[in-house]
């Protein structure tokens, strides 16, 4: 009965599959298409033909570009690492057992994280793979597997990262975005908690406030504190930006963190309160280490909020203190050349690079937090 | 938890809400009653330049001893709004071309709240109907391809919006790959950026590819904890697949459907990040982008704070139009709850 | 072990890119300094030159005139060293936010031109380093295929554009810097001035006439031949526009005449000439504005940033820096000849173009006509409404600011 049931028909199959294709291929094409485009030369990433623009046959003849072991060390690189970050959780604990300390255990993950990064894709994609194209290409019968085929270049990159000084940019979004995610994070689980463990009018008033507040356009906001901020000399300074995404935020923040604070038992609480810890004491001791998953998400969204930001920053950031996101749009408007246009192309590649990472590391934080706003809510 | 601990635990909340929304909001308000200029004089003033030499009589900012200028808030009335809401010269539209819309959207509060209503209720259905064929999709996909096709999933929605309508606009601009193959197809001339029209849709499917992963996800979720005795029961009374999905599948995942659609109209209604990275300014207009562009210095160097503040309010009014329906069953339910 | 030792060696090798394009340069500047300014070819001449003496980061925005007045009204200031058009000129002397430059002359400023120093009631508040205007470019194999006379109105540019079009031989015959905004409003200022003198009656806006009528035929008229896509097309697109062989013609800036031949993006090196900005009346002035940019320092810097800016920026408009790039901008320098490619700026000067009227009451014009203009040349707006428009917006815009 139950196989009959779930079992789809045959026509089924077919439209669920191409649907599912379809949908990949459109979500993923923008994207890819900008990646395939900046490690080119401007000749090809423009170039009319489809096939130019991948094969990049310009590219190839200037400045060389990936073989096929070139390419097979990718694939490999690429499945080495995800093997690897599949049983991160088993490595955490080996190396948990040797230091006894999660936070320092945590870190030193990251680190390895890293250097395994760079190992393969530094070392191994580039010193060993160059030593394997130029040993084979002496070799007859294996000469073809040495021989460019995909035409690659990261002059873009290096352009924008090192020569226009764009890493100024990124330290700016990493600073504005961890004093978001920090003092958001600080002041709404505070918040949400007390949300969650009381049933007065207040609470109820707070939470309408918040959802309204959260409907708000941005540009409401600024329009409100443009001035003020400006006659008060706090133009161009990153900390005003901060407090004004914070502030933004706080609605959404405290609706999400409240309803992962209602997961956990009230019976917690008063157990503490029993054993003699004041309010405070039983938040931090007790409830909080069971919210570490609800941190994180809601910690990720306010990533996302600060990281995403155009009009705050654009309006209120300048020069030096300037974040990625809007500094592209500069970068976009710098460009007099078509080799400037590529490397606006590669900035925005820079800036969607993370974001990938993130989603990677934590597709199921974001599914969850998601969802846990949509049940509640 | 008792009242004081309950006020300590908030307040840090509660000060920053009050203060960095409440406050500016009140400032708006009351800023949009106002003009805010430079107080000027009239000076006389010779300029030689590598053209030559040339006298002008001038009305330029007073400056004070620390050379700063100042400025001044001169009470207007309902100056601004009439500015934005331009009645008489829409009186004159309708009294001469009738109801005629694209006349009306000669006026840029028309022609932005038109943008802005058409971008959000338009790509409502689709975000929905997509979102709910996608998640019945995934939901019959072997085990092993779910993660994968989650994670591309969820790319456009976390891809930042201006990055996105950047690689999308590279995509049909000028010469673009798409815009190249369409040509080669259609065998004629296409120009996606030379019509507002084509923009318009571009920005459209943008919206719709940034927001059916979030209703994919919330859906997909939900049909996780569809009832499946229910789903049995109603196959053997000989309900199709297409009965069992409108009958119980639906009606079970109503609320959230409601969920996606209020947080997707607050969403779209805040449309901006799409005009900037589109570069659309020539042609399109939403009700936020006219705030920024208030905002934004002008070629002389000023801001407009006064009508910024008088089209913030007006789309203000938008949002409490959105909301009262939510805010009423909110409240419903509070007093249900209480009684 | 290995690993930390190859990630130090890879960002310690990044750090090194940044440092190592630092060249040799006579005066090492010890202030760190920071610059914004527009970011066409001139920009990069002057502002590499600079960096080569270490500790300066400048910033090419080609919108950088929408920050600059916030960007130097801060306290500091977010930029020691601004590149200014004349119109931004008038914004930041306005508001007060540039230093005058009359002492630092004294000490520094001894290779100075007369001529390059703006004076506003006789103090040096900015430093002109060229000229620029925007001047007919046209290919002249395809004008000499076809056999069609070099034109001088614009009534001949359409003209030849029809002949053009008829041929085939490019995608357009015409090219345009129609983009919406400051471009577009550019562009009617300048087929203005060659129907007519003023914009302003008084303080009140004065283009809803028949002059006005003019220019938005005309206008109208030049969009048939060109891309469709004109409402984003700014001087770059023009200028790729030309060096990937689209376009026959154009009315572009002469900053941008030397890409023309620049052998690594443009096709068509050598193909391009320049002439005087056609007229609108025959025998009129050609309808163009006389631009010119340079360099101001900022007020709100100490004063030994300021002297140290001033100094760097000396290095920057060096004669000898110029003189190696002549073909990036018409310089203002008699210390070497003009390069070919500045002929058009030069033409369109002695035609008798004006120079562009800077004001405050202008660059709000400047703004209105930026945004009404392109419902315009979409059809959506009737020639008469939209000089209502601009007049109305223009009122709106003067009396929130307190002009009117």
């Amino acid at each position: 009965m139950e196989s009959k049931l779930f079992n789809l028909s045959l026509t089924l199959k077919v439209i669920v599959g191409i649907s599912i294709m379809l949908w990949t291929f459109i979500a993923l094409f923008p994207l890819l298409w900008v990646l395939i485009m900046s490690i080119k030369l401007p000749v090809d990433s423009f170039a009319a033909n489809p096939l130019n623009v991948i094969i990049g046959p310009n590219t190839l003849k200037q400045v060389g570009g990936l073989s096929f072991i070139n390419l097979m060390f990718l694939c490999l690189s690429i499945y080495i690492y995800f093997k690897f970050f599949k049983s991160r959780e088993n490595y955490f604990l080996k190396i948990n057992n040797l230091t006894n300390n999660k936070l320092i255990s945590f870190l030193l993950l990251i680190l390895i994280f890293i250097a395994l990064f760079l190992a393969l894709f530094l070392f191994l994609n580039t010193h060993i793979a160059n030593f394997l194209n130029n040993f084979f290409e002496y070799v007859p019968f294996l000469k073809i597997l040495s021989k460019p085929l995909i035409g690659f270049t990261t002059k873009h990159f290096i352009a924008v990262w090192a020569e226009n000084e764009f890493y100024k940019q990124f330290l700016n979004t990493a600073f504005v975005t961890l004093g978001v995610v920090t003092i958001s994070l600080t002041v709404g689980t505070l918040a949400g908690y007390a949300l969650s463990r009381s049933n007065t009018m207040i609470a109820f008033w707070l939470l309408v406030a918040a959802l309204v507040f959260r409907a708000l356009p941005h540009s409401v906001l600024v329009t409100g504190y443009l001035e003020l901020f400006i006659d008060y000399g706090l133009y161009g300074k990153k900390i005003a930006v901060i407090i004004l995404l914070v502030a933004i935020n706080q609605p959404f923040t405290i609706w999400m963190l409240r309803s992962f604070f209602m997961n956990i038992p009230q019976d917690l609480d008063d157990a503490a309160q029993i054993d003699g810890c004041n309010p405070f004491q039983a938040f931090w001791m007790i409830i909080m280490p069971l919210m570490w998953p609800g941190v994180i998400t809601t910690g990720l969204f306010s990533f996302l909020l600060a990281y995403n930001d155009y009009l705050v920053c654009a309006l209120l950031l300048d020069g030096q203190s300037q974040t990625m996101v809007p500094a592209i749009m500069q970068y976009f408007n710098m460009e007099t050349t078509m080799t400037d246009l590529v490397e606006s192309i590669a900035a925005a590649a820079s800036i969607t690079l993370p974001l990938f990472i993130l989603v990677m590391f934590f597709q199921k934080q974001i599914v969850s937090g998601l969802t846990q706003g949509s049940v509640k809510g | 938890m008792n009242k004081k601990t309950f006020l300590i635990f908030t307040m840090p909340s509660f000060i920053m809400m009050v203060f960095f929304i409440a406050i500016p909001l009140f400032l708006v308000f009351f800023q949009s009653f106002h003009f805010k200029q430079d107080i000027l004089e009239i000076v006389e003033r010779e300029k030689c330049d590598p053209f030559g030499c040339k006298t002008e009589i001038l009305k330029v900012p007073v400056l004070d001893e620390k050379g700063n200028r100042s400025k001044i808030n001169i009470w207007v009335g309902w100056e601004n709004y009439k500015n934005i809401l331009k009645f008489e010269d829409l009186n004159s539209i309708i009294q001469n071309n009738g109801y005629s819309w694209s006349a009306i959207q000669s006026i840029d509060f028309y022609k932005a709240l038109r943008f802005t209503l058409t971008f959000t209720f338009i790509t409502l259905p689709f975000v929905l109907i997509f979102g709910l064929c996608l998640a019945l999709c995934v939901n019959n996909l072997v085990n092993r391809l779910k993660g994968p096709v989650i994670f591309i999933t969820l790319l456009p929605f976390i891809i930042t919006p201006v990055i996105g309508s950047l690689s999308i606009k590279w995509l049909f601009i000028g010469d673009g790959i798409i815009t190249s193959f369409l040509e080669y197809i259609l065998e004629k001339d296409i120009s996606v950026f030379a019509k507002a029209w084509s923009i318009e849709l571009l920005v459209l499917f943008y919206k719709i590819w940034h927001t059916t992963p979030f209703a994919f996800v919330i859906f997909y979720a939900a049909l996780q904890t569809v009832d499946k005795d229910r789903i049995e029961a109603a196959f053997v009374d000989g309900a199709n697949r297409f009965q069992r999905l409108r009958y119980i599948v639906i009606p079970h995942i109503m609320p959230l459907i409601v969920f996606v659609t209020l947080i997707h109209l607050m969403d779209a209604y805040r449309v901006f990040d799409e005009i900037v990275g589109f570069s659309a300014e020539g042609f399109l207009n939403s009700l936020q982008w006219m705030t920024y562009d208030f905002l934004r210095l002008d070629d002389s160097g000023s801001r407009y704070i006064g009508r910024a503040s008088a089209t913030s309010m007006l789309t203000m009014i938008g949002i409490v139009i959105i909301l009262i329906p939510v805010l009423r069953r909110v409240f419903k339910e509070q007093k249900e709850k209480r009684n | 072990m290995k690993k930390l030792f190859i990630l130090f060696s890879v960002i310690a090798s990044f750090a090194l890119i940044g440092f190592s394009s630092a060249k040799a340069c006579e005066n090492k500047n010890d202030v760190p300094l920071t610059s914004l300014s527009a970011g066409f070819d001139a920009w990069k001449v002057v502002t590499s030159a600079m960096e080569e003496c270490g500790n300066f980061t400048p910033t090419l925005d080609q919108d950088y005139k929408d920050k600059i007045v916030a960007a130097l009204d801060s306290n500091p200031s977010q930029y020691a060293l601004a590149g200014v058009s004349a119109s931004t000129n008038v914004s930041v002397l306005d508001a007060g936010l540039t230093r005058p430059l009359d002492d630092l002359i004294a000490k520094h400023g001894g290779a100075l031109q007369d001529n390059q120093k703006v004076t506003i009631n006789g103090q040096v508040m900015a430093i002109a380093m060229m000229t620029n205007a925007q001047h007919l470019f046209y290919r002249e194999d395809i004008l000499n295929d076809l056999g069609i006379d070099v034109p001088t109105t614009y009534d001949e540019v359409i003209k030849a554009a029809k002949i053009i079009q008829n041929a085939g031989v490019v995608d357009y015959p015409l090219g345009g810097t129609f983009a919406a905004g400051w471009n577009l409003g550019e562009e009617f200022i300048n087929m203005y001035l060659g129907y007519a003198d003023t914009f302003f009656d008084e303080n009140m806006p004065a283009v809803n006439n028949a002059n006005g009528y003019e220019t938005l035929k005309m206008l109208k008229k030049l969009t048939e031949y060109m891309d469709p896509e004109y409402l984003t097309s700014d001087s770059t697109y023009v200028q790729q526009q030309f060096q990937q062989g689209k376009i026959a013609m154009a009315n572009l800036w002469a900053s941008r005449a030397g890409a023309m031949d620049n052998a690594e993006e443009s096709s068509v090196v050598g193909l391009v000439k320049f002439a005087s900005a056609p007229t609108t009346i025959r025998g009129g002035k050609p309808a163009s504005t006389l631009w010119w940019d340079g360099v101001v320092i900022a007020k709100n810097i100490s004063d030994e940033e300021a002297e140290a800016a001033f100094k760097l920026a000396m290095v920057g408009l060096d004669p000898s820096n110029l003189g190696e790039s002549p073909e990036a901008a018409p310089w203002i320098s008699s210390a070497f000849d003009p390069a070919p490619s500045n002929i058009g700026a030069v033409m369109t000067a002695k035609g008798g173009a004006a120079p562009y009227p800077a004001s405050a009451k202008m660059s709000t014009l400047h703004g209105v006509l930026g945004n009404t203009l392109p419902d315009y040349l979409t059809g959506a707006a009737t020639a008469k409404a939209t000089l209502e428009k601009i007049e109305a917006d223009y009122i709106t815009a003067a009396t929130e600011k307190g002009l009117l």
